[in-house]
């Protein structure tokens, strides 16, 4: 829903049914106490050979995910599931099994109530007096995609495995994504927030079939 | 003189010290730095490291019920399931199921572990119809306790 709403720029992602991603994660894990594979392995397992079956479910995917009118928090909660590997049956802290994940239209986050003049972004450079402190606008343009990167940077595990993870995400400010990137992308991510509609997104005859509370009579005037 | 050092000559001397060595620094070999090489330094720690492994032995439960947990999240999450109601519902089935086995299933099974879901999503419904249903609706299927004798 959200790839046709986003125009003809982005064509639609292959979108597999449920459960058939599944289907290759035969192999367990680095070295846990799993059982054997059962013998009544479906017959599309039988013609794979042990390694390609290993390549296949260990294999990194491609996700994409828009970022438009969303919370970045959101936003960040969806990707960092992704990019440590806990979407897949197979997750160990240790095997390495996350994927990669491209946000775009990071220009166009939303935060929610106040934010944008609230909430405060802090650094110090390490000289004597180079504590500095800016709100989410003036961070944001500056560099568009500095709060989404900083977000799924602390929603990561504090671990040695954060920085490698933060190099599989990619962040782009709009629309515009690499031709190289783009043909590695496997599947969208479904945005975690419904955009509402706005009014002039209504036709008026949705406007007018709307039920109204009240209808305030011809001569009515507000004080 | 002669019979004075005879029995110095017979004593017991320490004959395999060689192997009484190895037998701990066989499990230092892995370590890091001199302990790997010096039975001083390995003695210490290889006591610590074999302290260290049987306490662990009680962390090591705890850890691999959270990692089944986590795969079980992730296998639900596929199928459109949350965690907690996929776990109560199947309880509520009267499916008992560890959770070492279902992670299990989860990875090799995997149509097993749709069933189970679409079960525990059926018997979910059925808490529903039965909670919200004003009773007029006929009691559900998976809803039903067998007591085994």
């Amino acid at each position: 829903m959200a790839a046709a709403a986003n125009g003809p720029r982005r064509p639609p992602l292959h979108r597999p049914s449920q459960g058939s991603a599944s289907a290759s994660r035969r192999c367990g894990g680095p070295g846990a106490a799993l059982p054997l594979p059962s013998a009544a392995a479906g017959a599309a397992m039988a013609s794979y050979t042990k390694a390609a079956q290993q390549w296949a479910t260990f294999a990194r995917a491609w996700y994409l995910l828009d970022a438009k009118m969303q919370p970045p928090g959101k936003i960040a909660a969806a990707t960092v599931m992704r990019l440590e590997g806990r979407h897949k049956p197979i997750y160990h802290a240790l095997s390495d099994c996350g994927d990669h994940v491209v946000i775009i239209n990071t220009r166009h986050i939303a935060f929610s109530g106040n934010k944008w003049e609230q909430k405060v972004y802090s650094s110090h450079t390490g000289y004597p007096g180079g504590f500095k402190q800016v709100t989410a606008t003036q961070l944001h343009l500056k560099d568009p995609t500095a709060i989404v990167k900083l977000t799924v940077y602390r929603m990561l595990p504090k671990n040695l495995q954060r920085r490698t993870m933060m190099q599989r995400l990619h962040l782009f400010p709009d629309d515009v994504i690499p031709e190289d990137i783009q043909n590695n992308l496997l599947q969208e991510i479904p945005q975690p927030r419904v955009v509402p509609r706005r009014l002039d997104e209504y036709t008026p005859e949705e406007i007018a079939a709307f039920p109204k509370v009240w209808i305030p009579p011809k001569d009515f005037r507000r004080r | 003189m002669v019979l004075l050092s005879a029995p110095r000559w017979l004593r017991s001397r320490l004959t395999d010290r060689f192997w009484r060595v190895q037998e701990v620094l066989k499990y230092a070999r892995h370590f890091r730095g001199r302990k790997n090489r010096c039975y001083s330094l390995a003695i210490r720690s290889v006591r610590r490291a074999f302290v260290k492994s049987t306490k662990a032995r009680r962390e090591k439960k705890r850890f691999l019920r959270a990692l089944w947990i986590t795969r079980i999240e992730a296998a639900s999450l596929e199928h459109g399931l949350k965690y907690p109601s996929f776990i109560s519902n199947l309880l509520k089935s009267q499916v008992e199921l560890n959770r070492k086995m279902i992670a299990d299933l989860a990875i090799y099974e995997p149509k097993t572990f749709k069933s189970l879901a679409a079960l525990a999503q059926r018997r979910r419904q059925e808490g529903f119809l039965a909670a919200l249903g004003d009773g007029k609706e006929p009691e559900g299927i998976f809803s039903r306790i067998v007591h085994h004798c």
